[in-house]
């Protein structure tokens, strides 16, 4: 085993990865830029190196300086953890190089599944499904024209080197084409510095469902089921869950089994994800892409197989062997997993920096909360908003709702704006509850909300309630509370030197010069009277 | 104490008083009566009968002047006046005498300035791009008028706060 290993990330995904390091006795060592020097992952290791400046080319992604930092603290293997260098194949390579185990698959393996179109090529030599599309990439728009006839409208048009959703674009008709195929390649360009296209068919109502592999170094590879990746905003994850609502025990085994092969094609070795796509009316399955790391969405497979991912990636790439076989893997209850980002949905998801004032995670069954920040953290400009994945547990779909939404409304983070809002609303859909997920369902729920916002003149506007009314009194009353503290507090200092007193000696003293000020200001009628 | 106070656009009428752990309050003629039964870092934890309310009080670091209330779920942001103190009047947004700030809500670097002083410009319409966190964020002419000062250039970064330009 390892004695140290250098984290190549930040945020939640590194403290996740400290954690596991300190589970099997591992010294932690992290890599911070400037803009992270007190963030909560260098607090929690053991060491920690900057690697230079806040923006992520020059520190996080810069492979010389993590390579410098890995050496100087003698770690004997890297953690790139998921984003920035985790699917790099020039970084895994130099670190071979470097004769330091990189914790993941080999670069090569990288470089084949790293490429849509390569990775295309090798779940059709697999004998996996694809959906109907080109192998190749696009030569021109003349190709795609034609190859978009073919398979019929609408269809998909991606960039080779994609993710994110750049350069992704979905074409209804023959008219869309054109203008679709110059955004997508101009983004792919400005993007991935690669404006290389290819054409898929468009699969309706699609789930997007991706199955988990596992493969060490002495041949065994197996899967640990799938993971529910419909919901999405602008083709990013925002809801995982495990099993599918589908929970289709012989569409797993089939999947499974087909991830396994790919796995097992290219010589895979660590954790790996196969994502699919599912038609939700045929349930036909279609492979989409291999990613080469641990996704942000592991902890949902944890819950529910009782599996560490991380550490099994640490073990395997210590050589040891998986600690489970495939006939061991057991799926019990139900997960799902909430990514708690810096972003206000109020006003169009526009990214919310700053400085979280007050954190308070919630706990209780069932409920675990994976966190990259703390009270005082400052949420950077520079990085990926996610600042925590709030997951629930539970021994149904029904269990796990319950316990999400719970913890949702006792989760608290000032001074920025989340995503927490809406996620509480929807753990409260309707058709969240009823598992009806697919690609659409953010866009359906969010028409819904803007219906009931925005009601017709056929519809009564609703009132509010005497409930909200006094929940917006009591608001103000607490407005009005921490105003008249302040503006006291600030006269009291102006008025004599600060003694040493208890917050409430001081505010029995501004209740004291508060009676006053209303007895000498107020004729008696405008004392309020009581309720 | 009397208070104004300004909620989602609507103004109500504020009394607070408070007596060791009583607060006697109105809220647009409306009375409360409630015990607080802790008070300290802006937390309010007050208690309608025995009915628990759970608040939390900041400041807005984007907005000066203008505090964020958190009811239970509920987020709330009201702007606090004293009638009797207007000169302390909360900061950001239009004032009285007819000027309006444009207030970087939050740190970035200003991409484009779309207008220049002494244009005439409508509510509503953009006036400068800032970038954060890669993405861009038309900042909004809060009210119309002739744009009087901007303070910045393309390329510079701005602070939370900061003012980027001033309509009148």
């Amino acid at each position: 085993m390892f004695r140290k290993i250098l984290i190549a990330n930040r945020g939640e995904i590194a403290v996740r990865i400290i954690r596991a390091c300190r589970d099997l006795d591992v010294s932690p060592v992290a890599l911070y830029s400037e803009a992270d020097a007190d963030a909560l992952h260098v607090r929690m290791a053991d060491e920690a190196v900057c690697v230079g400046p806040p923006a992520s080319v020059e520190s996080y992604l810069n492979i010389e300086a993590v390579i410098a930092a890995a050496r100087k603290t003698g770690a004997e293997a890297i953690h790139p953890g998921y984003g920035f260098l985790a699917e790099n194949a020039d970084f895994a390579r130099a670190v071979e190089a470097a004769s330091i185990q990189f914790i993941g698959p080999s670069a090569n393996v990288m470089q084949v599944m790293g490429s849509k179109t390569s990775a295309r090529r090798a779940a059709v030599a697999a004998g996996v499904p694809v959906v109907p599309g080109t192998v190749a990439p696009l030569q021109s728009f003349a190709e795609a024209q034609q190859v978009a006839e073919r398979y019929g409208y609408p269809v998909m048009l991606k960039a080779s080197a994609g993710g994110g959703g750049k350069g992704m674009r979905l074409v209804d008709s023959a008219a869309e084409l054109q203008s679709a195929f110059d955004t997508a390649q101009s983004e792919a360009s400005a993007a991935f510095g690669d404006s290389e296209l290819y054409l898929e068919k468009a699969v309706e109502r699609p789930r997007h469902i991706e199955i988990q592999v596992f493969a060490d170094a002495h041949g065994n590879v197996v899967h640990l089921g799938e993971r529910e990746c419909s919901i999405q905003r602008r083709h990013q994850k925002v809801i995982e869950e495990c099993p599918s609502p589908i929970n289709d025990p012989d569409l797993r085994a089939r999947m499974g089994e087909a991830a396994v092969l790919i796995a097992r094609s290219v010589g895979y070795l660590g954790a790996g994800t196969v994502e699919f796509l599912v038609a939700d009316a045929t349930r036909e399955f279609y492979f989409l892409e291999m990613n080469t790391r641990l996704q942000v969405e592991h902890p949902v497979t944890e819950l529910v197989t009782g599996f560490d991912l991380v550490r099994e990636q640490i073990t395997v790439a210590a050589g040891a062997p998986l600690s489970f076989t495939q006939a061991e893997v057991r799926w019990s209850g139900h997960a799902i997993e909430c990514r708690v980002y810096a972003e206000d949905p109020d006003n169009n998801f526009f990214p919310s920096p700053g400085i979280i004032s007050f954190l308070q995670a919630p706990a209780g069954p069932g409920i675990r909360d994976d966190a990259g920040v703390r009270s005082g953290s400052e949420v950077s400009i520079h990085y990926d908003p996610l600042i925590s994945k709030l997951a629930a547990w539970g021994s149904t779909r029904v269990e796990a709702i319950d316990r999400l939404r719970r913890a949702l409304d006792e989760y608290q983070i000032d001074g920025i704006r989340t995503t927490l809002p809406f996620f509480r609303r929807i753990v409260r859909d309707d058709e969240f509850i009823a598992g009806q997920l697919d690609t659409g369902f953010i866009a359906r729920f969010q028409d819904r909300a803007w219906n009931r916002a925005h009601p017709g003149a056929h519809q009564v506007a609703e009132q509010s309630s005497p409930d909200e009314t006094r929940q917006r009194d009591l608001a103000l009353i607490a407005a009005g509370l921490h105003y008249t503290r302040q503006s006291k507090a600030i006269s009291l200092c102006d008025a004599a030197a600060p003694e040493t007193a208890s917050g409430w000696r001081l505010s029995g003293r501004f209740a004291r010069l508060d009676s006053r000020s209303t007895l000498a200001k107020s004729s008696p009628t405008a004392v309020p009277e009581t309720e | 104490m009397k208070l104004a106070a300004e909620l989602d656009g609507q103004d109500h009428e504020v009394i607070v008083r408070t007596e060791e752990h009583a607060v006697f309050a109105r809220i647009d003629g409306r009375a409360y009566e409630l015990q607080i039964n802790s008070a300290a870092h802006g937390e309010y934890l007050l208690l309608a009968g025995n009915e628990v309310h759970n608040c939390r009080v900041e400041n807005s670091a984007q907005r000066p002047g203008l505090l964020v209330v958190h009811v239970g779920t509920r987020r709330y942001e009201i702007n606090v006046t004293d009638p009797r103190r207007l000169n302390r009047s909360a900061g950001a947004g239009v004032h009285h005498h007819g000027s309006a700030e444009i207030v970087a809500s939050m740190p970035g670097k200003v991409v484009r300035v779309l207008v220049e002083i002494g244009s005439q410009v409508e509510a509503g319409a953009g006036i400068v791009v800032v970038e954060a966190m890669k993405m861009q964020n038309e900042m909004k002419a809060p009210k119309g008028g002739v744009v009087v000062s901007i303070n910045l250039e393309a390329g510079a970064t701005v602070n939370a706060g900061d003012v980027l330009a001033v309509i009148e």
